[in-house]
């Protein structure tokens, strides 16, 4: 019932999570000539990285005695001669187009602030939600009114990053079906560049479950809707779109989704970046060894999972 | 306690997952199963006992999980009833803040009640006389010990209470109080016993007189004290093994309206603690050669028991308790076991 561990040893931990999985900048065009010749492509906050003479410094950098010098932890990238540090922890860094899992925190005259693991909270506009009665319509002050009967406070939902306003802060959308309000699962949070970019990242594995992989590091993890099944392909019914209600969800589905959040979060702790092709071969695993998702809680077989599925990879 | 932000969706996703049969939780935990428990002792240097506990904090790196640091201080306070608050005896003192890290979403002010909540709530229980340690007195009517018991909870993924109460023994576990003696100002012989002695000592005798200034009083007894060993870390609280662990049974009930038994089960996470209303705190103590002692019981949330339900409750906290218990005494036994390895291992390299 219960198990007592002792801390980990730091020194050990770090050496150990770099050795084992190498950082994804290998295959990155990186002149390794001009900087540092060997070690660790991860930089350490004040490591010198190169002459400030012959490079600019970019984001992540600074100049100290005519050299740029790394600012936080993280891989280096260069174009041409701008050179950047990509920071391992981070906040989220949105762009435009990316699409993002949120939770409403806030309801404000004609928008919702959103909380997308970014430094300052998103806003979502009442004019970039898609409103009762067709997807074209004038705004009506009824809807101000009853903005509570589409987001309320703690509502998560899956959008799209629009625009930027001028302090930075990003504005999103969900004029489209495929975005909205999430239900039918859980919510797993993991660093956001772990998760990379995807042709989509709606992802279905075959056990049931699907996946929105938000570009924040939010990942939904719910049951299965079938593509015609889906609310609003027939003429958009804001009941179900904007219900907080769940359907019936049997066991098997609820602990196939219980298994996918658990490998979710045993692949984040050891950092390996998610792919749907990683997480259908991790699923597959657990399903060989016959390790549910309680199991997959225990070190050993987190270690043993990634063990298997990044020698494979 | 702390609600954390969540839907209305997820909040019935739990609810249902809990209530259905066999239940299934989100991370897909038993219904009484622990996430791994982390625990350190001798943390701090400078505190007389102290530790580190996490709940289900993450082996690699280090994140997610409820944290606390427990470090107990002891320190010299006058017993005369006219100058502050001491007790002979000793008294203990137990003080809990938290980080505002670990509650992001609450206003300085919600989290100032919080803490005043968890202090109250294990000073009550700490402090209370069946659990006094026997050796907190330096000199009767003069001096005595007070132990603070300070207890930072440093993040919040649920079941602060659990862990807040597991680090409290385990720095209690952990605290040495040093060996103390106590001085006496030696007084000359009473005048009738100098008189009655021979007089070739007048001289010496009047000297001795002058000197000994407390000797206007007449005490015979110890009126200060001293560490005999500055070195000496000293001894255990005397009955350390009595200090309780708290069990926290959440209670999932079905909907209104709904038939179906009450659902309850151990260590939430903070969305399970946002779906859950209704929590049972139950202290236990087991003392050696004596039967399980209720140290306190508190119902945190809205929701209403029946006393039947509550005894039945009860029962099953008792039992959980227990394993927890004898599972928490083993751990420190490992960290006593450890810490003298590794103060042998340093001493040798010298």
């Amino acid at each position: 019932m219960i198990s007592f561990a002792s801390f980990p040893v730091q020194p050990d931990r770090v050496s150990n999570s770099i050795r084992r999985f190498p950082d994804d900048a290998d295959d990155m065009d990186i002149d390794e000539d001009d900087f540092e010749a060997g070690g660790s492509k991860i930089t350490w906050p004040g490591e010198s990285i190169t002459s400030s003479q012959a490079y600019m410094r970019g984001h992540g950098t600074y100049v100290e005695n005519e050299e740029v010098v790394a600012s936080v932890a993280g891989t280096i990238e260069r174009v041409n001669k701008l050179v950047t540090v990509r920071a391992i922890r981070t906040k989220y860094n949105p762009e435009v187009g990316d699409l993002v899992v949120g939770r409403i925190t806030e309801v404000q005259p004609r928008r919702w602030k959103v909380d997308a693991n970014s430094r300052q909270d998103a806003v979502l506009m009442l004019s970039s939600v898609n409103l009762p009665g067709g997807v074209q319509r004038r705004k009506l002050e009824s809807d101000e009114l009853q903005m509570r009967n589409f987001f309320e406070e703690g509502d998560l939902l899956v959008a799209e990053v629009q625009a930027f306003f001028a302090d930075g802060a990003m504005s999103l959308h969900t004029r489209s079906l495929k975005y909205g309000k999430l239900r039918n699962g859980q919510l797993v949070t993991i660093p956001p560049i772990l998760v990379r970019r995807l042709k989509s990242h709606f992802i279905t594995l075959p056990c049931g479950v699907d996946l929105i992989l938000g570009l924040n590091g939010y990942i939904w993890v719910s049951k299965h809707v079938k593509e015609n099944e889906q609310e609003g392909e027939e003429g958009f019914d804001a009941e179900a779109v904007y219900s907080n209600r769940n359907d019936y969800i049997d066991d098997s589905t609820r602990t196939a989704i219980s298994r996918v959040a658990n490998i979710i979060r045993v692949l984040a702790s050891h950092f390996v970046p998610l792919t749907d092709a990683l997480l259908l071969e991790a699923y597959e695993w657990t399903v060989e060894n016959d390790t549910d998702a309680k199991g997959l809680m225990s070190e050993d077989v987190g270690d043993a999972l990634v063990a298997t599925i990044t020698s494979r990879g | 306690m702390a609600s954390v932000s969540t839907s209305k969706a997820e909040v019935s996703y739990i609810q249902s997952g809990l209530l259905s049969n066999p239940p299934l939780r989100a991370d897909g935990r038993g219904l009484y199963d622990y996430r791994t428990v982390s625990l350190e002792t001798g943390v701090a240097p400078l505190a007389n006992g102290s530790a580190h506990l996490s709940i289900g904090q993450n082996p690699h790196d280090g994140g997610g999980g409820t944290e606390v640091l427990a470090a107990a201080k002891l320190e010299v306070e006058s017993v005369d009833p006219g100058k502050g608050e001491g007790m002979d005896g000793g008294r203990i003192v137990c003080t809990v803040s938290c980080s505002p890290s670990a509650y992001p979403h609450l206003s300085s002010s919600a989290l100032d009640d919080l803490q005043h909540d968890l202090t109250t709530l294990l000073h009550q229980t700490l402090a209370h006389p069946s659990l006094h340690p026997s050796n907190l007195a330096i000199l009767a009517g003069k001096n005595s010990w007070l132990l603070n018991l300070d207890c930072v909870v440093l993040a919040d993924a649920g079941n602060a209470h659990d862990a807040l109460f597991m680090a409290a023994r385990a720095a209690l576990w952990d605290c040495k109080v040093p060996r103390t003696r106590g001085v006496e100002y030696k007084a000359a012989a009473a005048p009738a016993a100098k008189v009655a002695e021979s007089g070739e000592m007048d001289v010496d005798r009047d000297a001795e007189a002058q000197q000994s200034g407390f000797d206007t009083r007449s005490i015979a007894r110890a009126v200060d004290f001293e560490l005999p060993d500055y070195w000496d870390e000293g001894e255990v609280l005397g009955g350390r093994e009595r200090w309780p662990v708290c069990v926290t049974l959440n209670i999932a009930a079905p909907p209104p309206g709904s038939k179906g038994s009450l659902v309850p089960y151990l260590d939430a996470i903070q969305q399970e603690e946002a779906a859950t209303p209704l929590r049972l705190l139950l202290v236990f103590s087991f003392p050696p050669a004596t039967s399980a002692r209720l140290q306190a019981m508190r119902i945190l949330g809205s929701g209403e028991l029946e006393s039947d339900q509550i005894r039945a409750f009860v029962g099953t906290g008792e039992n959980y308790a227990r394993q927890l218990w004898d599972a928490l005494n083993g751990k420190l036994r490992d960290e006593d076991i450890r810490r003298g390895q590794r103060a042998r291992d340093r001493f040798a390299r010298r």
